[in-house]
């Protein structure tokens, strides 16, 4: 599903560059439960980036499913990342003045779907994190695991193949971070394929494969399926 | 992208900041209502003054003027102010025409008792109660036989009645001293036209028999005549054969012109004028417009730059760049359109206001409320596509990191 080639990133810093990538090549395949750990400032989050078609390369290759992703115009990326990739991130990242409904909407109105169709599918995928009751609360109303699983539930709207989740029990007290981890783990038991950046080991235990990122190189890759 | 839903996300913005937004919008709601307001006086203006050159204006009536009465030039010799007895006599051969009457105007003392009032003076017809717009209120209105008996009785304007009277009833039958000769009056007038120069010159008046007045200032130039016309005649031509009959006369081309071709260049002249005042101001307005559409593009800078993050999560859920641009250019248009209605209502209801606090008439023109509305989109799009633009190029990974 995800063939990067080496892939490097790098950032122009006064007179030499700063790389935060350096020649990353990973493959991940449909159905896999992956977790990045890594110190911070490692490059866990750009490598995430990259997967996520929010960023590009610097050099190297990245295939999305066949897609050679370089050669993808703008309007492709966006539907690309619309229909096939969600993101939840550690801040939520919701928008403040949306309810907690309409956030959910957002993808499926990027989608051109119908507001009647958008409505119902939001509601249920609301419902299906737990969020019944409080649909209509604003993000500020809501607690950071209600705010993490409106922020899941946005994730999924569009039924995409990829969920990348960037420390997303980051900002979470213990309890509600594993509530959120059990969430992921059904996702992936119905064929979900996750990709989840995380510093804390008992919740990198969740994936089914544990790659380690130093210093913007992987340096340990346990677990991969078929490996 | 569904258009109802970036109608929505564009007004949760805008009342996000309300006072922001309706700051914002001060500059368009301002400009759009002073074009409506001063479009909506000059042409209210223009058309009252055009109206009082209508009225003038009788419709089974020839009006024939000396050129250098309303025209006039340097004195020269030979040059005709004045309406001979032959002139009259050559007028009335023609074909068509059913009475020639004139009409002599000036200022001069009206006394009654130890009262004295300057007053504008006319002498005419009996029927100067159609040529001059005034219907008779009490008493009568004087008669051919008057006019042909060169009796000395005479019709006061209202306001004359009150200085002199203290009321219109008891005008009736009273003798004044007109130029030290006794009138006696027989009726009190009310002009029956909205006068937009009698607001501003008053309405002092005393119309007498064309004779009467004559015989009371004889120097007076007889300054105009009135030919009345049977019906379905050609009033053009005819006129036009009348002034050259004058004119061969008077051994003058140029001595006597027709009024109406006279009074459609007035009207020309104040239509110009009045556009030009109006233009003029309006583009005064038209600035605080551009004034007002800077304000706006430097807001909506300031709210692409505030919610880059917001761009950026947009993005990150599959926003291509056009949709973002659309969602910034519908937020400026938004507070643009919203501005140019307020304004619409405020400068109607400032010409609704003026209309009735003041002489000054005003009307409002749809034209102006189309221009005043189509200007409030075109600045909303023109200053809303450099910070939408500015938006639609964010890097979606720049957006999302920006703190
Ligand atoms: N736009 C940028 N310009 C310059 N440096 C950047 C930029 N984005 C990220 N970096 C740098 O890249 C490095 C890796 O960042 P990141 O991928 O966020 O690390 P992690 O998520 O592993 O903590 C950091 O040193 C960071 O400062
Ligand atoms: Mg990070």
């Amino acid at each position: 599903m995800i063939r990067l080639r080496n892939v490097c990133k790098s950032y122009p810093s006064g007179d030499t560059e700063l790389r935060v990538l350096k020649e990353v090549s990973l493959d991940v395949s449909e159905g896999e439960f992956v977790s990045i750990m890594g110190p911070s400032g490692s490059g866990k989050s750009t490598l995430m980036h990259i997967i996520g078609c929010l960023d590009v390369p610097t050099s190297g290759s990245y295939q999305f499913r066949n897609q050679h992703v370089g050669e993808l115009s703008p309007v492709e990326l966006a539907r690309l990342r619309n229909q096939e990739i969600g993101f939840v991130f550690q801040n939520f990242h919701l928008l403040p003045r949306m309810s907690a409904l309409r956030n959910v909407e957002l993808p499926l109105v990027y989608a051109g779907e119908r507001k009647d169709v958008r409505r119902a599918r939001a509601m249920r995928l609301l419902s299906e994190v737990g969020l019944a009751d409080r649909m209509h609360h604003l993000p500020n109303e809501l607690s950071g695991g209600q705010k993490q699983r409106v922020a899941i539930a946005r994730a999924l709207a569009n039924q995409p193949s990829l969920l990348l989740a960037d420390e997303p029990t980051g900002a979470l007290d213990t309890a509600t971070g594993k509530d959120i981890m059990t969430l992921f783990q059904k996702l992936n038991e119905n064929g979900m394929t996750i990709i989840l950046i995380t510093h804390d080991p008992h919740v990198a235990s969740y994936a089914t494969r544990v790659i380690r990122i130093v210093d913007g190189q992987i340096v340990d890759d346990q677990g991969r399926a078929g490996a | 992208m569904n258009i109802g839903e970036m109608l929505a996300s564009a007004w949760d913005s805008l009342s996000a900041n309300k006072l922001r937004a309706f700051l914002t919008m001060l500059g368009i709601l301002i400009g759009v209502a002073s074009i409506i307001a001063i479009v909506a006086i000059g042409q209210g203006g223009k058309s009252a003054i055009i109206d009082v050159i209508e009225s003038q204006r009788a419709q089974q009536t020839v009006e024939i003027l000396p050129k250098e009465v309303v025209q006039p030039g340097l004195p020269q010799p030979g040059q005709v102010l004045s309406f001979s007895d032959e002139d009259f006599f050559i007028a009335r051969q023609f074909h068509g025409v059913a009475d020639v009457s004139y009409t002599l105007s000036g200022q001069g003392n009206v006394a009654f008792r130890d009262k004295a009032v300057n007053t504008s003076i006319e002498g005419g017809p009996n029927d100067l109660n159609d040529l001059a717009n005034f219907d008779v209120v009490t008493g009568r209105m004087f008669t051919s036989i008057d006019v042909l008996a060169h009796r000395r009785v005479g019709v006061v304007s209202h306001s004359l009645a009150q200085k002199l009277f203290g009321n219109d009833a008891s005008a009736i039958g009273q003798v004044v001293k007109v130029g030290g000769q006794p009138v006696q009056v027989v009726g009190v007038a009310v002009s029956n036209q909205f006068n937009l120069l009698a607001t501003f010159f008053g309405s002092d008046y005393l119309y007498m028999p064309a004779t009467t007045c004559k015989d009371l200032f004889p120097w007076w130039n007889i300054s105009e005549m009135d030919v009345l016309v049977t019906p379905g005649t050609d009033k053009a031509d005819l006129a036009r054969r009348i002034v050259t009959a004058l004119n061969i006369h008077a051994h003058n081309a140029d001595a006597f012109i027709d009024s109406s071709g006279f009074l459609v260049g007035i009207e020309k002249t104040v239509g110009t004028v009045t556009s030009i005042l109006t233009l003029v101001i309006g583009a005064v307005a038209g600035i605080a417009l551009i004034v007002g559409g800077v304000g706006v593009m430097n807001i909506m800078l300031v709210s692409v730059t505030e919610r880059t993050e917001e761009i950026g999560i947009r993005m990150s859920l599959g926003a291509t760049r056009a949709a973002i641009l659309v969602q910034f250019l519908l937020e400026s248009v938004m507070i643009t359109v919203m501005g140019g209605a307020i304004g619409i209502l405020l400068g109607i209801s400032a010409s609704w206001l003026i209309h009735w606090f003041t002489p000054l008439p005003s009307v409002v023109s749809w034209q102006a409320v189309v221009i005043g509305f189509f200007f409030s989109v075109v600045i909303g799009v023109l200053c809303g596509l450099y910070p939408a633009n500015k938006a639609s190029k964010l890097n979606p990974i720049d957006a999302l990191r920006y703190e």
